[in-house]
């Protein structure tokens, strides 16, 4: 039998923290570093906090913050379409199976191809636009990828779009790992739909919504890069759509500035850990 | 006698014979790289990365790539394609980490004058001829402080593309389109009044409005450093003379001269609707002209963006140049600049013109076989001609994103007038050259030497 000590834990799973600290600990010490610097190549001149300072006075980057909370408002719809939509799968609508396929196909596409596609759909001249002239609503055609208005929105709507699909087969599997006998009951004892669904399936799924908000909260404040990369294109039209990551790759890599792109990735990391720790608090 | 076995059923003696084949393997995997060293010093494999405007031209470099490693035993060139967002900055990863190819493909200007900068990129004059320097039309744009780092490729003429059916149906002189401001905003007139959109152009993706920059700024200018001076704070962009051509911008689409999705289409997507006549006018460069050859035919005609600037560059055609350079950490600088050299050899630049149907940019080539009436025209205004440096080339990449890409789009939109341009142009090179303070002082020598050039 193999005597252990109070270390021994600690000692085996030292081989695969000290794994994880040279994937992420160098990264993000070099972050901390970089935002510190005035980059050229790998390094550069120390500037203590005039990134930060840049950063708190820059109007983009308190526009791409805006547009980042504005985005975080597509969680609701995101959980809302998912929810309804399987909820009705789980209720075996005629060719249901054959619908679950067609609804999970958005996500199954990579963003760009998925992006390439509505890019051309919403255009000005595009599908959608003379499809609604044709039908007689020539007013509800916008310029939804060229109106700096509207733009930011016409992405929230395709983000809902293809998320959704990871939504929708998420809820149906935990709806088909029901006890359906208390679903049974329920009907028996004369609860409708409704009743059915509010009292005995939603509280039954609550551990799995509460993880999709989440997974949606950082879809859109760390996934939409993509999106707003592709779709309308740099985050046009003139930053209608600019976004914190889009506003980090630019610095980085397309103003070759990496220490303001840094000095964003910190801000984003502190605020990202303050509300990991709260949330692990309250829970 | 048992064998004491462990809770995974592997026993002792296994465990050590694994070990032990473990360590073997280690040890041969180790030495293998020192032994394909070894191999290597006889036969050298240099990289290229490179990058086109026509990803096709992938035949012409792959060609001269093979036929050198054919006539050179021992030494191969392996190609790599680049995308155009990746070309340079992943060049600069690679070179800070030591670790760059042996031969780069550069665009001209600021886009390898940074890794200039950096000391990423071997001035060519020590490895490569003056007069080989000279004839391989790099651009002025390619020299800093008195060392040229590229080799010159093929041009990259600016040219207003319209098409002349939609002038003749509009009752304009096809054969004579407009040369001033005033000329064009009267065919603009006529052309809307025949249902045509005069000007045209995809904006979404930025680049439409870098080369309306590179048309129109250029205007004003009596110098390409005077475009330096604008960055560097000498001149300023809130001078109505510096933001004449952001109004010119704002007068074509007040006047509703411009395709009304230009906001959600991009570049390439719109810049094909001149073929068909959707669209009269539209901003292109030479190699995109030259595609629309087989679909127009003559059809085709070519003009230098109309006169509205009072600058010593206005009217003088605008003509860019891709290039190639050596990295400062390739091990192999000679073997490269060697590679180089045969690039510019009158069998491979005939051998682009016959791939390609486009030109080659060194001067020493006999352009007397370019017979098509366009591509002659093109040849002799943009490249056999006096030209002039393709300005977008000197901004500081913030002024491409946050200034000129924004501007453009504003202006597009309805949302900016010129003046409010040139005083949004004006707060980003301020911001810039706070943040850059070391760049601005590299800016200034730059602007020096090209005084000097002129």
């Amino acid at each position: 039998m193999i005597r252990s000590n109070r270390f021994t834990p600690y000692l085996l799973v030292a081989p695969l923290i000290a794994l994880l600290l040279f994937i992420f600990a160098y990264p993000i010490y070099k972050l901390f570093d970089f935002s510190l610097k005035r980059v050229r190549g790998f390094d550069g001149e120390n500037i203590g906090f005039a990134n930060f300072e840049f950063l708190f006075k820059d109007p983009v980057f308190r526009e791409a913050i805006v547009h980042n909370l504005q985005l975080l408002l597509a969680v609701v719809p995101l959980l809302l379409v998912s929810l309804i939509i399987a909820i009705a799968l789980y209720e075996r609508l005629r060719g249901w199976r054959f619908y679950r396929t067609l609804v999970f196909m958005p996500y199954i596409l990579a963003v760009p191809i998925v992006g390439v596609v509505l890019k051309n759909m919403f255009q000005f001249n595009g599908p959608i636009n003379e499809t609604l002239r044709n039908i007689g609503l020539p007013t509800l055609a916008q310029d939804w990828l060229g109106d700096k208005n509207i733009a930011l929105w016409t992405v929230l709507a395709m983000v809902v779009w293809r998320e959704s699909a990871f939504g929708i087969i998420l809820f149906l599997s935990r709806l088909l790992a029901l006890n359906e006998e208390l679903i049974e009951a329920a009907q028996l004892d004369g609860a409708n739909w409704w009743q059915r669904t509010r009292y005995i399936v939603l509280p039954q799924m609550k551990g799995v919504i509460e993880f999709y908000s989440v997974i949606g909260l950082i879809t859109m404040t760390a996934s939409v890069f993509a999106y707003v990369y592709i779709v309308p294109g740099k985050g046009a039209p003139a930053n209608g759509t600019m976004v914190l990551e889009l506003y980090i790759y630019n610095w980085a890599f397309e103003k070759h500035q990496p220490g303001i792109g840094a000095a964003a990735s910190v801000l984003l990391f502190v605020v990202a850990a303050t509300l990991m720790f709260i949330l692990f608090r309250v829970r | 006698m048992m064998t004491k076995k462990n809770a995974a059923g592997l026993s002792r003696r296994s465990f050590l014979k694994a070990a032990g084949a473990l360590g073997a393997g280690a040890s041969l995997a180790s030495a293998l790289p020192a032994f394909a060293r070894g191999l290597r010093q006889d036969a050298l494999e240099l990289s290229l990365w490179w990058w086109a405007d026509d990803p096709a031209y992938k035949t012409w470099v792959d060609d001269t790539a093979a036929k050198y490693g054919e006539a050179n035993a021992g030494i191969s060139i392996s190609t790599l394609q680049m995308d155009t967002c990746c070309v340079i900055s992943q060049f600069t990863t690679a070179a800070a980490a030591n670790e760059p190819p042996d031969i780069q493909f550069f665009f001209n200007g600021i886009y390898h004058m940074e890794n200039v900068w950096l000391g990423y990129v071997e001035p060519l004059n020590d490895w490569v001829p003056a007069e080989i320097l000279e004839q391989s039309n790099a651009t002025s744009l390619s020299v800093y402080d008195g060392k040229q780092y590229r080799l010159g490729w093929y041009p990259v003429p600016l040219i207003w593309e319209y098409n002349k059916d939609a002038y003749d149906k509009a009752g304009l002189d096809a054969d004579n389109p407009p040369a001033t401001w005033d000329e064009w905003l009267a065919a603009c007139d006529k052309l809307k009044t025949a249902g045509i959109t005069p000007m045209g152009g995809g904006i979404s993706d930025g680049f439409w409005g870098e080369w309306y920059l590179g048309n129109a700024l250029t205007q004003s200018l009596d110098t390409p450093g005077d475009a330096i001076d604008l960055f560097i704070g000498d001149k300023d962009f809130r001078d109505p003379k510096y933001y004449a051509f952001w109004s010119r911008l704002e007068e074509m689409v007040s006047n509703g001269f411009m395709n009304d999705d230009m906001l959600s289409v991009d570049l390439f997507t719109a810049a094909t609707k001149v073929t068909t006549g959707e669209i009269a006018t539209t901003q292109v460069v030479g190699s995109v002209a030259a595609s629309h050859i087989p679909l127009m035919g003559d059809r085709v005609g070519l003009m230098v963006m109309p006169v509205f600037g009072e600058g010593a560059l206005a009217g003088v055609p605008i003509t860019d140049t891709q290039g190639w350079g050596i990295p400062s950490g390739t091990e192999h600088k000679q073997e490269a600049a060697d590679f180089l050299m045969y690039m510019q050899s009158p069998e491979r630049q005939t051998a682009f013109w016959e791939t390609h149907n486009f030109f080659p940019g060194n001067k020493t080539w006999d352009a007397s076989v370019v017979t098509d009436p366009v591509l002659k025209q093109m040849y002799d205004t943009w490249v056999g001609g006096e030209t002039s440096v393709y300005i977008p080339d000197l901004m500081p990449t913030q002024f491409w994103t946050d200034a000129m890409f924004v501007a453009a789009q504003e202006i597009i939109g309805g949302n900016m007038t010129g003046e409010q341009a040139g005083e949004q142009n004006a707060g980003i090179v301020q911001q810039w050259r706070d943040l850059n303070p070391d760049l601005v002082e590299n800016y200034q020598k730059w602007a020096e030497g090209l005084a000097a050039a002129e």
